[in-house]
């Protein structure tokens, strides 16, 4: 049982999260355990997280996108730009929308599993880019968006806000996929060992390439959800996100060397860092402390996990 | 004097004695040559040398002073230099930064000296008649057999008194083997010891003053050239016992694959055929192309031209997953970079040949998977506690099963085994072999690359011979002998 937990990320990162929200609970009982307070959390780790799945999924495969914070961007500007500017019907701007993000995804996917581009420098050009696209298409960003487009992500569905539905209808749905189905397990097999995949029959190219998609797609639909929330597309939004997750998905169990992971191991990490940035918020942690702990935090934990595996299979 | 002297050198793996009470002496100035089949313990004997391992009995003598070689620095200390059968080299670099790399001509404040670092290794080069070479070109934008020379000039600047080469003909032409030899020759005029280790014989009596000779990790003693015939050294070389295993033949008529022309980067002109229930073996030495002709049937690397036909179906594949599903499959030899799933389960390196194996209705169901890997661990003898241990904490034979056992799920008819045994203890050999033959009395065809002779020999209906890329002889099960089959490969 115990060997169980710290073997598993999710189950010790799990621990952990009750540990924290106990402790907190105790030291803030009238601001941290509160329905609003918990509702504001998720609401705000919504967006992240709907992109951690994506990135879960790449690290998985053992690849990684830095573009995600920029397609989020791109995502609501285009967007907005085609229902403002263009007067284009909401549902038809979100459908072209998405289509744009699926390119992007395609174009990373394409040239990294086939062309055999880095996919670091791949999705650090595409990052500048897309940033580039969205700040042409939206100039100092677009306001007064169509009141369906803002009921998407503003509205409430049993008194929680729909951002937080969505992303756990993302969370379960994919974790839903890399259970149950056999295409979304040959991603733990490319992260295991890519060269006997492609020998064990896996077409390792189409299926990595499918991993940049959906990566490039999550994104897109975040960033729908992110302008539909502010009522505005920035061009501006998502900057810093990918290394956010990045370090969300690492802490739910991702090894940049792939072959590990679980997608609740992605809400969970998000989940993490999200109270540990609220408690500091309550307890009143100026803000140049907080990305100082949270450094310090994610070092701590890959350190203590590398030091309790060693421990345990030192007694094997 | 006796310039390097070994004594009574024992060296034992989990599995293996590699090499039991060895003996050599090497004169300065002469050209050792050091013979013996494939796992004999020539490279156990030189990674001793070497300092990348250390003996367990007997000492390692040089001058008459004993000495212990900790390191592959320790080594170069004593000046011993070794050109590896694989290249060292750094392919971004250029020649000159190669060759004397760790030892670059500097200023006094540690400053790269290039010009003269280019200098010193053009004259370098030039001495060595390689002045083809730039020392400022890349290494990546050599060619095979000039990177080998390369690697012998790198191992050349540390002024060696002790140079041993192996296997390092393997990747060059006529004429490069010749500036090769005209080096050695020159180094012996100097005084320098050569150990030369060949598959090639008849470089071994061009070049060599004597021939030491091992099998199975046993002393067979050494002898001057002109005592030796080529016959003898063959005979001396082989022999060794394997008990026959294959009893009866399960060979039918029906041709299963068919090979025609069969040409690729590495091979060409390759034409055979696979009966039901036989088991065909490519021999031949290592380099001769005879993985690249396997991973070429498998769809893994692009055929040029010629055709494959399986159960009279013309294939066209792109990728070993067309070919899986056609009902082939292949155990690479490199199983740990090639085969497994080292950090995954057991169960998940069994199910991943074939993932549809394990679905239930539409979804993918673990406990199915499991009962599968469970009935496969036990088919198969494989000895773990449980299937979701991690396969990399197996030992070789049983990684080995698993490889295996994945293939099985997948109800191949043709299998092409690739040095199936290598790396393995000897238990786990023979079951091996009893799993082989059981397919082949199943009525598959199965294909073996093996370098290791008497295995070819004791389970094969029939072995071809493979050698530089083109397919030069067949034998049948009673005529196939060692002596003959060696002849043909490095004649």
């Amino acid at each position: 049982m115990v060997r169980k937990i710290i073997e598993e990320r999710i189950y010790s990162l799990l621990a952990l999260l009750v540990v924290i929200c106990v402790v907190a609970s105790l030291t803030f009982p009238s601001t941290f355990p509160t329905f609003e307070n918990f509702s504001q959390l998720l609401l705000n780790l919504s967006i992240d997280t709907i992109v951690a799945v994506g990135m879960m999924l790449l690290l998985i495969s053992g690849a990684f996108d830095l573009s995600v914070g920029s397609v989020v961007a791109f995502a609501g500007c285009i967007t907005a730009y085609l229902m403002t500017s263009l007067q284009i019907p909401v549902p038809l701007a979100i459908t072209f929308g998405l289509l744009s993000t699926i390119c992007i995804g395609y174009i990373n996917g394409y040239l990294i599993a086939y062309k055999g581009i880095n996919p670091m420098i791949q999705t650090l050009a595409m990052m500048g880019i897309v940033r580039g696209a969205a700040l042409m298409l939206s100039g100092s960003g677009v306001q007064n968006l169509p009141y369906w487009f803002n009921a998407i992500g503003q509205s409430k569905l049993l008194g929680i806000q729909m951002p937080i539905w969505y992303m756990l209808v993302t969370v379960a749905l994919f974790t839903f996929l890399l259970n149950k189905t056999i295409y979304f397990r040959q991603y733990y097999y490319i992260g295991g060992n890519e060269k006997a995949a492609d020998l064990s029959g896996i077409r390792v190219d189409k299926v990595k390439m499918m991993g940049f998609v959906i990566s490039a797609a999550l994104a897109g639909i975040a960033g729908i959800l992110l302008s539909s929330r502010l009522g505005a597309a920035l061009p501006t939004m998502g900057r810093g996100l990918e290394l956010r997750v990045i370090t969300a998905v690492i802490l739910g169990g991702a090894s940049l060397s792939g072959g590990y992971g679980k997608i609740p191991g992605a809400l969970l990490g998000a989940l993490f860092m999200g109270i540990v940035a609220n408690i500091m918020v309550i307890s009143r942690v100026s803000g140049y402390w907080q990305e100082i702990i949270l450094g310090i935090i994610l070092i701590g934990t890959l350190w203590l996990d590398k030091a309790l595996q060693k421990q345990y299979s030192g007694r094997k | 004097m006796t310039h390097l002297k070994l004594h009574r050198i024992s060296k034992a793996f989990p599995g293996v004695k590699a090499l039991q009470a060895v003996d050599l002496d090497i004169q300065p100035g002469e050209i050792h040559a050091l013979c013996g089949e494939n796992g004999a313990g020539k490279s156990t004997l030189m990674n001793i040398l070497a300092g990348n391992l250390q003996p367990d009995e007997g000492n390692v003598t040089i001058n008459d002073q004993p000495v212990t070689i900790h390191s592959p620095q320790d080594a170069f200390g004593k000046g011993i230099s070794i050109v590896y059968q694989h290249l060292s080299l750094v392919e971004n670099l250029s020649v000159a930064e190669n060759i004397f790399a760790n030892q670059h001509p500097t200023s006094g404040w540690g400053i790269i000296q290039y010009d003269e670092l280019y200098q010193q290794t053009e004259l370098f080069l030039r001495q060595l008649q390689l002045d083809k070479i730039s020392p400022r070109m890349l290494v990546s934008r050599l060619s095979p057999a000039e990177k080998q020379l390369v690697e012998v000039a790198k191992a050349l600047s540390k002024k060696p008194s002790v140079f041993i080469l192996d296997e390092p003909t393997a990747s060059l032409a006529e004429r490069e083997t010749r500036i090769l030899f005209d080096i050695l020759l020159k180094l012996k005029g100097e005084g320098v010891s050569i150990i030369y280790i060949s598959h090639r014989l008849e470089e071994v009596f061009l070049l060599a003053d004597r021939i030491s000779i091992l099998k199975d990790g046993n002393y067979q003693g050494t002898f001057k050239k002109e005592d030796l015939t080529k016959d003898e050294l063959i005979r001396r070389m082989v022999g060794r016992e394997i008990q026959s295993l294959k009893t009866e033949s399960y060979v039918q008529d029906e041709i299963l694959l068919s090979v025609k022309n069969l040409t690729g980067e590495r091979f060409r002109g390759i034409t055979f055929q696979l009966h039901r229930g036989e088991i065909l073996g490519l021999a031949g030495l290592i380099g001769a192309g005879r993985t690249e002709i396997a991973r070429a049937l498998f769809g893994a690397d692009k055929v040029i031209s010629g055709e494959v036909v399986l159960r009279n179906e013309r294939l066209h594949a792109n990728h070993p997953a067309e070919c899986i599903s056609k009902g082939m499959a292949y155990v690479p030899e490199e199983r740990k970079t090639l085969g497994l799933f080292p950090e995954m389960s057991i169960q998940d390196n069994m199910i991943v040949g074939k993932l549809k194996n394990a679905l239930h209705g539409r979804f993918y169901n673990p406990a199915k998977a499991k009962q599968l890997a469970i009935d496969s661990t036990v088919k198969l003898g494989i000895s773990t506690p449980g299937v979701q241990q991690k396969v990399g904490n197996l030992s070789g034979g049983n990684q080995q099963k698993v490889v295996l056992a994945k293939w099985l799920l997948t109800n191949p008819d043709v299998l092409i085994v690739d040095e199936p045994t290598h790396g393995i203890d000897v238990g786990a050999k023979f079951e091996v072999y009893e799993i082989l033959k059981t397919l082949a009395g199943q009525g598959r065809g199965i294909i073996m690359i093996s370098s290791d002779l008497p295995e070819l020999l004791g389970i094969c209906d029939r072995i071809v011979v493979i050698k530089q890329g083109s397919l030069v002889g067949e034998f049948s099960r009673n005529e196939a002998t060692e002596e003959k089959i060696l002849a043909m490969a490095s004649n």
